[in-house]
């Protein structure tokens, strides 16, 4: 094994400083983002206060307004590096401990939603491909839908169907304890579920489809071997490549839908954060969640990449040869 | 459609062996198509002994490829069929699932063309030895240790860790002796060998049509050997079958085919094929090109493309006939009779 390991070495070299690259490259363009907003930026960070002239002159100050701007973003991105996001200027608290407040709910609902996606995706792909004919068209049909739905339609639609008119779920807030959490984390985590879930369905059931034709299933039932145990060792297992890759992308995809589903079911995270901190044009929250979001994907891409060996024995000699 | 059952009496007496492992008797198969049912297979029957070693030869579409998978039931989902398939007392075409599956588990197993298609590319070699042996219920232990055995068995070096290995890391041949150990593994009564060679290189097939024949010895397996190279089945089997346009057209032991071919099509694919022996002569190829059944003509269906054909070749499909130790349906059978 360690062989292995020493040998895929140059390529996890590349591939880590690849990404280090990518999320540097985009805090320079979140970074000048807020030099790019038109107008005077220490009116836009003040955020349509009245300040004095000595209160601008110290905010120019503070956020370095009048350095280059190569100098403030190294200010900056080294305070990042050191842990230090930086404060808001609305709560006039460092970013880090406003997050680090909202992170668990949102977390939460990211795993809840992203179980909710895996589970009912592969489910519905697995059904569609293996009954094919007009099953298969059914849940072509049902997974176009799903992707078709935008989050805040859907979250719309669940709310007044099941919060308001049936009254099952709560409209609002995240409840307390686990039960009473994933109780009131049910709708917006299916919401924000809806069109990831269609996104894998549509291409599990194509892979699945496509395996299904493979020579190798044909080999197996030629071989005696159970339905059952073709789906499982020989469809889902060859189709692990395809869905891997795809959960990593809709896993950091569902961070970014944290903004507009904590919004609508009231929900106190780092999505709803998001939105209220750009409407008030507190900079240096919404420069802190957008870091985060593009580290997520780059770190999701690694993670991926570093199980596909695993599921996909093939892929490890060509990282070798490489 | 009316030929080989009034024939049937006469291909039978050719049979050396009493009890056949496989027998098809009058398998006529139909697929359904966009402008109704198309016909692939007409009236075929064959038998196939145990030890013996029988070729099913023809081009593409001549229905060689179906008439082998009907023997484990492998048949395309719209197809009709009449006929019978019998293997260890089983009808193969009125079998339910679970009959097939006992079968293909302990009785017939099939080796195929391209071994880097048949192998699951994501598992180990080991996981695709024990399958079939594991859903026949052999215990974990039990079952690895015979796929060791049968690793060794075929010629593999280090077969503990071709265990451990994936398809990719082995060569084409050694992945058809991988297959070939698989195909073993449910110690079948009938092996079923649809082109084992084509996909691999000259040097390659004839270590594999070598192994074929030793554990069909040692085993006293029946054995169909399918291939487009008639000069390899004739090399290989006991007895031929040569398939035209979805019918058997000549039936003969090999010997006798190669000096003696007695219907028109098997003597035009022996002068197509270059042979390293006797004189050299000019290859002849066969005008026009293969027919499926659906497409071929009234009467007999090589008549278009027979230099010996006559006006009577359109009167009906020409019965099996016998000719010497052949039996070819063709009613002119034998060169003496041909212009």
């Amino acid at each position: 094994m360690t062989t292995v390991s020493r040998s895929i070495g140059p390529w996890l070299a590349r591939r880590v400083l690849g990404g280090v690259l990518t999320i540097g490259v985009a805090s320079v363009v979140i970074y000048g983002s807020l030099r790019l907003v038109p107008g005077d930026q220490a009116a836009t960070l003040a955020g349509g206060r009245r300040l004095s002239a000595e209160q601008v002159e110290a905010l120019r100050e503070r956020y370095g307004l009048d350095d280059p701007f190569l100098t403030s973003y190294g200010r900056w991105i080294a305070g990042v590096l050191r842990g230090d996001l930086g404060i808001s200027t609305v709560y006039q608290d460092s970013v880090g401990t406003l997050l680090s407040s909202r992170l668990g709910i949102s977390v939460a609902l990211i795993v809840y939603s992203a179980t909710l996606t895996v589970l009912l995706g592969l489910a519905v792909a697995l059904l569609g491909a293996v009954r094919g004919g007009a099953v298969g068209r059914f849940t072509t049909a049902l997974t176009s839908g799903a992707v078709a739905t935008p989050p805040f339609v859907a979250a719309i639609v669940l709310l007044s169907v099941f919060s308001v008119q049936l009254g099952w779920f709560p409209v609002t807030g995240a409840g307390e304890g686990f039960l009473d959490r994933l109780w009131h984390l049910t709708l917006p985590a299916l919401s924000m579920a809806l069109v990831a879930f269609g996104v894998l369905a549509r291409v599990a059931q194509a892979s699945f489809t496509e395996q299904l034709r493979r020579e190798h299933v044909e080999v197996a039932r030629s071989r005696g071997i159970g339905t059952a145990a073709i789906v499982r060792r020989h469809v889902v297992r060859n189709s692990l490549g395809p869905v891997l890759t795809l959960v990593g992308l809709l896993v950091a995809a569902l961070f970014v839908g944290t903004a507009v589903v904590e919004t609508a079911y009231g929900i106190n995270g780092i999505g709803s954060f998001l939105v209220s901190s750009v409407s008030r044009q507190d900079f240096p929250v919404v420069q802190a969640i957008s870091l985060i979001a593009v580290t997520l994907f780059v770190l999701m891409s690694l993670v991926v990449d570093l199980l596909m060996p695993v599921v996909d024995p093939g892929v490890q000699k060509e990282r070798v040869r490489a | 459609m009316r030929t080989v059952h009034s024939d049937a009496p006469v291909v039978r007496s050719t049979d050396p062996a009493p009890a056949p492992v496989l027998s098809v008797e009058g398998l006529t198969l139909s697929v359904r198509g966009a402008a109704g049912p198309v016909p692939l297979l007409a009236d075929v029957s064959l038998t196939v002994a145990q030890g013996e070693t029988v070729g099913l030869v023809g081009e593409s579409g001549s229905g060689k490829s179906l008439t082998v998978r009907s023997a484990m039931g492998m048949l395309p989902s719209t197809a009709t069929t009449s006929g019978r398939v019998v293997v260890r007392g089983t009808d193969v075409l009125r079998a339910g699932g679970q009959a097939l599956r006992d079968l293909r588990r302990s009785a017939v197993s099939m080796v195929f063309q391209d071994p880097r298609a048949a192998v699951n590319p994501v598992r180990r070699i080991g996981d695709y030895l024990t399958e079939g042996l594991r859903a026949a219920g052999t215990p974990r232990g039990q079952a690895r240790a015979e796929a060791v055995a049968l690793l060794e068995k075929v010629g593999l070096r280090d077969p503990e860790k071709a265990m451990r290995q994936h398809p990719y890391e082995f060569s084409g041949g050694m992945l058809q002796r991988v297959v070939i150990a698989g195909a073993l593994s449910v110690r079948p009564s009938l092996l079923l060998a649809d082109e084992p060679t084509t996909a691999l290189d000259v040097t390659t097939q004839a270590e594999v049509v070598a192994l074929l024949k030793d554990l069909q010895a040692e085993r006293g397996m029946g054995l169909v050997f399918v291939t487009h190279d008639l000069g390899l089945a004739a090399a290989v089997c006991d007895r031929v079958y040569v398939m035209y346009a979805g019918r058997i057209v000549e039936q003969a032991p090999s010997a006798e085919l190669f000096r003696a071919p007695a219907h028109p099509y098997t003597a035009a694919l022996l002068e197509a094929h270059p042979s390293l022996h006797g004189p050299r002569r000019q290859l002849r190829a066969i005008g026009g090109r293969p027919l499926a059944l659906a497409e071929a003509p009234s009467g007999c269906s090589f008549r278009d493309r027979c230099p010996q054909a006559v006006d009577a070749c359109t009167e009906g499909v020409p019965a099996l006939r016998r000719h010497g130790d052949s039996v070819a349906a063709c009613i002119r059978p034998g060169r003496e009779n041909w212009t």
